[in-house]
Order: C-alpha cells, then structure tokens, then sequence
C-alpha cells in the first residue's frame, strides 16, 4: 500500500493521506517513549533489586509515564531572566525535530516505509547531527556554566562519535554496494550482517550508544558533576521536548541496528517466515532496545577524556581497520 | 508558469534560505547569525533535493550544517561570545548602497531574463550516488588523493600550532 502511495502523483489528496500517516507515526512513537521510559524503569529497577513504578495504573505501574508526562505539561514554563530568549526557546525546536525526521527513512517492514531513499543510510545519519546544534544553543542560551559545559560536551562527543558510526557502517556498504536501507536489508536474505561483520557491529553499537548521549557516555547531562548539563534550565515542556528527542533516537537508533545488523524484518531462519515481518522487526527491535537498558544499568559512566581517547585512539582506527579488512576480503572472493 | 508542488517547496525553501541569509547579516548577536546560517545550510540542501541530487543535499547537511556550523559555535563560544556587530552607516552610505544594489537586481533581471537554456535529457539523477563515486574513483582520481593529502596536511598543521602553544605555556610558568 505504502509502496503504490510512494510512487503515486504528487497532489493534495495524497500529501493529506502523508500528513495523517505521519501523524499515526507521531502517536506511535510518542507510545512507544512512553513504555519505552516505563520499561527502563521497571527493567533497571530489577537488576538493581527493587520494584520499580508500582502505584500509578496497577501493580505494573503502566500509568507511571503519563502521569509524570502530564505533570511535566502543566508545570510552570520558566525562562531564566538573563537567558537568551530567543535562541531558549527554539533550541528544544531544533533538537526535536531532526529526531522525528529521521524515522521517514527507515524501513519496518517490506511494504512499511515513508520515504524509500536511495541514500538512506546518510540521510539519517546527516539529519541526526542537526540536533546537536539544538543541545548547544540550548546549553548556550540559558546562560549557565554547567548548561554551557554541558552543550559543549555534547558537542565534542557527537563530532567525535559520528565519525567512529560511519566508518562501521561502511564496512555493510562494501558489501551491500548500496546505501539504500531496502536494499540493504534485502542484502542479508541468507545471513545477517551481525555474522559478516562482527567487529563493525560491535563498533556501531558503542558508537550508538555515544550518539544517543546514554550511560555509560552520558557526559552532557552527567548529573553528579553538571547538575543536568545542557537542560539544567529547562522546565515543563521544553525539558521533555529534550528527552522526547532523546527517547525518539532510541527508538530511531534501535531500529537502524535491526535494519543494518538484525536483518529487519527477515526472518532467523527460512522456515519461520510464516510469521509476518512486523513481528520478527518488533522482536529484534524489543532485544536492542533490552540490550540499550542493560547497558544504562550496568556500566559505570566514564570520563571526558577517556571519552575522547577510546573513540579517536581505539574506535576510530579499528573501524578503519574492518574497513581495509572487507575491502580485501571482497576482492579476493571476486577473483574465485 | 504553473503552479505546482514543486514550485510551492522551491519557493518555500528559497525564501527560508534568503531570509536566513538577510538574518544573519543583520543580526546583532554572533551566535544568532550562526543559528540563522543553519538555516539557509539546509534549506539550500532542500533545494538540492527538488534537483534529484540526494548525495549532495545528505552531505551538504552533514558537512556544512552539522559540523561546520558545530565547529564555528564551538569557537565562538569559547571566544569573546558576547561580542555584537554594531550597525554604524550613514544616510548617504544608505542611499547609495541602496541605488546599487537596484542596479544590480536590474542588471540581473536584464540578464536572466531571456536566458535561454538549451535542456538537454540527461540521467545524471539515476543512482546519482554510484555514478559519483564511479567518476571520483576512475576520471578524478589524482585531484580527490591530492585534497585529502592537503586535508591530511591541515590537519597535522593544526595539532602543531596547538602544540607548540602549549609548550610555550609551560615555560612562561
């Protein structure tokens, strides 16, 4: 259906049923962050040996997120009296919506995408940067030394992971010979990329995890040394713009690794394709996401220059490395 | 002319990238003008899009909003960021810069009026990625090695300069 409403002419009919697409996704995704936060919880609160949300919306706390949601709604929209007012408030603005952008490119399932682009793969990855800019006004504007740091360590950290991100991912380029997540996904049919490049995944998920500004790379919001780094002066709803956008690339993110490494919607083994591919994406999905809360729970945060070694001095050159690696090992498959 | 999608987001975007070009020459704080420019980065790689040029409007993010522009905030801020351009021009300056650049609109409407571009059917925006990276890799294969040696030369150049200032640093204390 998707696929016809692709390659249909423009006109207003059409760019009407986009606009309400793109709303249902919107309401999906605000959904989704919702548990997404009420599963962290629960989840970390077990392996720290505690319960977790457990009054709001029965034993399971499902009301939990919505409660602190509306809250957070009607809370007082404080502006610090020597902020730059302007550039205040439409830092959270800048922020978000790169982060909702991205999700028009990535393919759920073979007949589910908004925007089949033939350069999928640097679109997300380009449009993600833009938020950056918004953590820095953002630290820049409220006129607040741990803000400033804060925004200026977001800053140096995404530069410096970005970097680490595209060289893993070239590695599944070479062999996909397309940028196109489709064809990328269509390029693992009879095995994953997680299995033909282990070391490139391994990479990407560190530089992931650095991208989406969580622990243990949490540095620009890192609450025991800057408060709460570049949103120490926001409140109410500019603040929950900001893990909104936060919680929107972990969605976008986790399903980028599904796409690249996990296959997508492709099945684990042949005969199991009676299961749709919406379900086999969500479950693989549900893993990274698991995988991304275990992480939070687990690692200790590390300092900023540890940060910046590991990723120029050790995630950089072994990334290089897999790359001069796939290249050879292409071409001496071309020549049998 | 008719009137058509395409035109609307032409418009749309031109006009976000003017306006973003016009803020930032008249606005008074340094990272106002910086955030303005972000502006017009993207909506020039809008543009680029409505051409069927995905490669170039991707990298054009990539590069110049994203970094480039992260890079120019980065020294702002750790320089003197509260500096502001004062606006000091006369009445004459005015009206003089005025009257040129109504000559200039005019000499370009005169210009581009009748320009009559010969459109030639081409498949440049098929695989526009592949075919770039096919002409970079075979026809321009020396020019693309001698800028990334030049970029490697920038780069080694930089971490110098900030060497040698540290160590002119220790030996004044």
């Amino acid at each position: 259906m998707v696929e016809e409403l692709l390659h249909s002419q423009a006109g207003i009919f059409n760019f009407g049923v986009f606009f309400l697409l793109a709303v249902v996704l919107l309401l999906v995704v605000l959904g989704f962050v919702t548990y997404a936060i009420l599963a962290e919880r629960k989840v970390m609160g077990f392996m720290q040996l505690r319960q977790g949300p457990n009054q709001v919306g029965g034993r399971w706390g499902l009301l939990q997120t919505v409660a602190d949601v509306l809250k957070l709604l009607v809370k007082e929209d404080t502006i610090p009296k020597l902020a730059d007012k302007p550039l205040f408030i439409i830092a959270p603005v800048i922020g978000f919506a790169p982060a909702f952008m991205v999700m028009a490119t990535i393919p759920f399932t073979d007949k589910l995408q908004f925007a089949d682009l033939s350069v999928g793969l640097l679109y997300y990855i380009a449009i993600s940067g833009l938020t950056t800019i918004g953590m820095v006004t953002g630290g820049w504007a409220s006129n607040n030394k741990y803000a400033l740091l804060g925004g200026m360590r977001a800053a140096a950290q995404m530069i410096s992971y970005e970097i680490p991100l595209v060289m893993s991912v070239l590695g599944i380029i070479l062999l996909t010979g397309s940028l196109n997540l489709n064809e990328i996904v269509a390029a693992q049919e009879n095995v994953w990329f997680i299995l033909l490049q282990p070391v490139a995944f391994i990479v990407f998920l560190i530089a992931s995890v650095a991208e989406l500004n969580r622990i243990p790379f949490d540095l620009p919001e890192s609450e025991n040394e800057l408060v709460a780094g570049f949103t120490t002066e926001y409140s109410g709803f500019r603040w929950a713009m900001f893990m909104l956008a936060e919680y929107v690339y972990m969605f976008a993110m986790a399903s980028l690794t599904t796409v690249l490494f996990l296959g997508g919607w492709l099945p684990l083994f042949s005969f199991l394709d009676f299961i749709p591919g919406a379900v086999w994406f969500a479950l693989k999905f549900t893993v990274v996401i698991f995988l991304l809360i275990w992480f939070r729970s687990t690692f200790p945060r590390i300092r900023a220059d540890q940060l910046m070694e590991f990723g120029w001095k050790v995630l950089l050159p072994v990334a290089l490395a897999n790359i001069f690696l796939t290249a050879i090992i292409k071409e001496v498959m071309n020549l049998f | 002319m008719t009137f058509s999608g395409e035109f609307l987001a032409f418009m749309s975007l031109a006009l976000v990238a003017v306006i973003g070009g016009v803020l930032l020459l008249n606005l008074t704080k340094v990272v106002h003008m910086v955030v303005a420019l972000v502006f017009t980065f993207v909506s020039i790689a809008g543009i680029y899009v409505l051409l069927s040029a995905e490669f170039v409007a991707a990298v054009q993010i990539l590069i110049y909003s994203g970094a480039i522009t992260i890079i120019m905030l980065f020294g702002i801020m750790l320089t003197r960021h509260n500096d502001t351009s004062e606006p000091q021009t006369g009445r004459w300056r005015k009206l003089l810069l005025f009257l040129g650049v109504l000559g200039f609109a005019f000499a370009v409407y005169i210009g581009i009026y009748n320009l009559d571009i010969a459109q030639t059917p081409t498949d440049l925006h098929v695989n526009n990625t592949e075919q770039i990276g096919i002409e970079l890799y075979s026809k321009f294969i020396i020019p693309f090695e001698v800028t990334s040696v030049l970029l490697l030369v920038a780069l080694i150049g930089s971490i110098v300069l900030a060497k040698r200032d540290d160590e002119k640093e220790a030996e004044e204390e």
